[in-house]
Formats: structure tokens, sequence, C-alpha cells
């Protein structure tokens, strides 16, 4: 219990676990669509859903400073692509951060005079950009790690006691799959960047959705939620495998 | 800017501020009311303090794990009077928060059936229960500083060499009923200077007291004890928040037991 209630004295543990919770819901409410008698249940699962999402909100509240000193931190990154990306993938969460404000402002009916739908627009762009970008940052690393393993190969296969191994380009036919397994295996030697590039590729689901560009289903969405969640609270709770800028 | 992050990054530190909002509106609302403002603006801080309170709930669940917790911690306090009541007090809060939870879970929707008013009630009960105990303890510890020091204050006088002493000395022979009087209000006026003394050199204990005694009006005034009116519960209820966010913000100001 003391371990818990550690974690969820951090603002960020309880709002990921609120997070989670409301894609859990999202996706039980997908599974249960279909089935008969279900009807009760959809109609809690939506209501927990709609006041986890709602309460939430206050855990962004002032978040516009956090994703401020993250852009500042990110300018003074060493290398060029993570830092080009990293700055205006921040500067895009700022922007996200404002519009954020403006909903919550016309939600608790503070103003009148905001297009909800919108803002609200404003905001799930932003959010895409910020994945976006984040993305080709994780995609930036993946590469550096998988020339790491080749140099390291190489080297192995230099030294005159290792064994002649096999090639990795050996053949055209061969090209995608040792492709494929260079790449899994850079992602296992950096678990940090393989939770990052999962939570990415699990958060874009969402304002893919919401924009159109894909189109999924409630199912797809909550479970990408879910996911994307899981992987969050998994680098609170072991800040090791937080992806670590240099 | 990192203060601010540092601060936000307590999660009860968000609950506090969200505690101060919802108090201040609450004394906005009835000080609009007062003077006549437009129902327009008095319904939306009347929304706000909605929308406050049911962010609160949410933002409040789970701590009953930590008062629990506090609790387990506090059974292992050296003196008998001091366990008794923190002990008590932080399970009380953990019935609150509880109580707390289930009126959440009947707003959300989750069990429209639950009978709000009956939970709301058992809940302020759960949480006067615990602010006596806050405050006996507060009372427990102002009452063995005073003694250390009167004690300090006459070892001081007897190492200078002063003949009597506070207690003793004083006009009027003993059997006058005339004489008591001064000699009693001489009396009173002493204690209440050693409690000033006292608890100008103690701050958190200070702050402590403050805090339980402006809490102390909100269930009274819910439980229809002690109706003091919405402007005073906001005012106390904003007091009280204020103080608390000045220790998280200084840990070194929060009463350490």
């Amino acid at each position: 219990m003391d371990a818990f209630v550690r974690f969820t004295n951090q603002s960020q543990g309880r709002d990921r676990l609120f997070r989670a919770t409301q894609h859990a819901c999202m996706l039980l409410r997908y599974l249960l669509e279909s089935k008969a008698g279900t009807e009760a249940a959809i109609v809690k699962l939506k209501s927990l859903e709609s006041s986890v999402s709602t309460g939430r909100k206050w855990f962004r509240l002032g978040n516009v400073v956090h994703a401020i000193q993250a852009t500042e931190q990110s300018i003074q990154v060493t290398d060029l692509v993570p830092r080009l990306c990293l700055t205006l993938a921040n500067l895009n969460r700022v922007v996200y951060y404002i519009c954020d404000t403006v909903l919550w402002v016309k939600s608790v009916g503070l103003t009148s005079g905001v297009n909800r739908e919108k803002w609200q627009l404003r905001a799930t762009r932003h959010y895409y950009y910020f994945l976006l970008l984040s993305l080709v940052r994780d995609l930036y690393e993946i590469l550096l790690q998988m020339e790491q393993v080749l140099q390291d190969r190489a080297k192995r296969e230099k030294s005159p006691q290792g064994s002649p191994g096999y090639n990795v380009v050996s053949e055209d036919t061969d090209y995608l799959q040792s492709f494929l397994l260079l790449f899994f295996r850079s992602l296992r030697r950096h678990p940090p960047l393989l939770l990052d590039t999962v939570k990415n590729l699990c958060d874009i689901l969402i304002p893919l959705n919401q924009l159109g560009i894909y189109k999924s289903n409630l199912g797809v969405v909550g479970l990408g939620g879910l996911v994307s969640s899981v992987a969050g609270l998994i680098t609170i709770v072991y800040p090791q495998l937080k992806l670590k800028t240099h | 800017m990192d203060a601010w992050v540092r601060f936000s990054a307590q999660s009860q530190a968000r609950e506090r501020l969200c505690r101060a909002a919802q108090y201040a509106c609450s004394l906005l609302g009835h000080a609009l009311q007062r003077h006549g403002a437009s129902p327009e603006l008095q319904k939306q801080i009347r929304q706000l303090e909605g929308h406050l309170s049911l962010g609160r709930k949410l933002l409040r669940l789970g701590n009953s794990a930590d008062a629990l917790e506090s609790a387990k911690r506090a059974v292992h306090l050296s003196d008998v009077v001091l366990r008794f009541c923190v002990t008590v007090s932080h399970l009380n809060r953990a019935l609150y928060f509880a109580c707390d939870n289930v009126l959440w879970a009947g707003k959300s929707g989750l069990a429209p059936r639950v009978d709000q008013e009956k939970w709301a009630q058992r809940s302020f009960r759960y949480y006067l229960f615990s602010l006596i105990m806050n405050l006996s303890r507060d009372a427990y510890e102002i009452r063995l500083l005073m003694e250390q020091e009167t004690s300090a204050y006459g070892r001081r006088m007897k190492v200078s060499g002063v003949p009597g002493g506070v207690e003793t000395g004083g006009p009027g022979e003993p059997g006058t009923p005339g004489a008591c009087l001064p000699q009693l209000a001489l009396k009173f006026r002493l204690r209440v200077l050693l409690l000033a003394r006292v608890l100008r050199g103690h701050p958190p204990l200070l702050l402590d007291v403050l805090r339980n005694a402006c809490d102390l009006f909100i269930p009274l005034d819910k439980l229809g004890l002690w109706r003091c009116g919405p402007g005073i519960v906001g005012l106390c209820g904003l007091i009280s928040s204020i103080l608390s966010i000045l220790t998280l913000i200084c840990p070194w100001l929060r009463l350490k037991p």
C-alpha cells in the first residue's frame, strides 16, 4: 500500500491511472456493444468515462508551464535532429495546453463566446503534430541504435577469435527480413526507446481518428489509449525506463 | 516556473488549490448575493463552485489509502495521548474519504441509487470527529509546551536567586474572596501571555491550530450544529486551504508527530 500511496502522490501517476480507466471503459463499451442485455452496464461505463475525462482536466490545468519548461530543456539537447524534433514537439504541446485551457474555461461556464468545435479541432491538431514529431525523434534514435548494432557486429566479425557469423545483408530476398530483425533487435536493446515508441504509436491513433485521417472504431482507440496509459504508468513506476535526452 | 512544476507535481497540492478556489467562489457568491449582483454572474460562480467540488472528489479518489498508511505509522508513536489522537484522527479521515468516494460514485452516475444527503451527512460527521481529534492533539501539545516553559522559567528564577515565583506570589491573604478576583485575572492574563509565547515560538503548531479551528466551522455548519452562514464557511475554508498550501510549499511548517 505504501508504494500505491507514493505513486498516487504524484499528479502524473494519478492522471495516468485515470486515463487508463477512461480508455478501459471505452474498450469495454465497444466489446459489450453487440451483446444483448448490457445496456445498463454500457450507460454506467459511459458516465464513468465522461466523469473521469472531465475530472482529468483538473490535472491538465497549469501544464502549459510544464510544456514551456520542457521546450527550454529541449533547446539544449546536443544532437541536432532530436533537438529540432523535441523543441517543435514541445512548442506544439504548449499550444495544445493553451487550447485545452480555453476549452476548460468554456466547460465550467466562465465564458460563452468560445466556439467549442473550433478550439477542440485546434487542440487535436497540435496534439497530433506533437506525437508525429515525437515519432520522428523515436525513428531517428532507432536508426542510431541499428547503426550501433551493425558497428558492434562488424567489430565482432573483425576480431580473430570471433566466428564469421552471418552477414546481415546477404541476399536481396533476405533484405526485408534482416532489416526487420535488426529493427527489433535494436528496440530490444533499448527498453526506454521501445516503451516511448509504443506509447507514441498507440497515442497517435486517437488524433488520427478524431481528425478523420484514419478513422478507426471505439475499440481501437480504447485499446490504443489503454496500452499507452499503461506504458506511461510503467515509466512513472520505473523512472529508469523513461527515455532520456542527451 | 520550476517551483510551479514541482508544486503541481504533487496531487495533494492541486487538490488544495482547487479547495481554495472552491471556497473563494463560495465567499464571492455570498458577497455578490449580499450586494445584489446580476443573477447571471451568481449562476456562473455557483456553476464553477459545483465543477470544482466534483473535480476535487475525483482528485481525492484513493486518499483513503493515504490516510490508512498515516494511521499505520501513527500507531508506533511513543507518547500515548499523541498515539491515540493521531491514529483515531487518521482513521476518521479514511472513513470520510471512503464516504466521499461513494458520493462521487453517486454524482458521476456509477451508483445512481446512492442517497446523497445521507452519505454527505455521514462524511461530514467523520470529518468533524477527525478535526476534534486534531484539536485535542493540538491542545495536548500546547499544554506540554506551556508546562515546559513554566518549569524552564522556574529553573531560571531559582538560578538567579529571585524569591518566590509566578504561582505563589500575589497580593491579599488566602480566604478573602474580594482579593481573589484580581489574583485570578492576573493568573488568567499570565496564562494567555504564556500561550501566545508558546504559539509564537512554534509556527507549525500555530498553523495547525488555526487550520483546524477554521476547518471546524465547515462540518458544524453542514451538520446544522452551528449555522454560521455561507460567508463564514467560505472565508474559513479559504483561510484553511491557504494555510495548508503554505505547509506544502514550506515543509518545515508542517506539524510532525
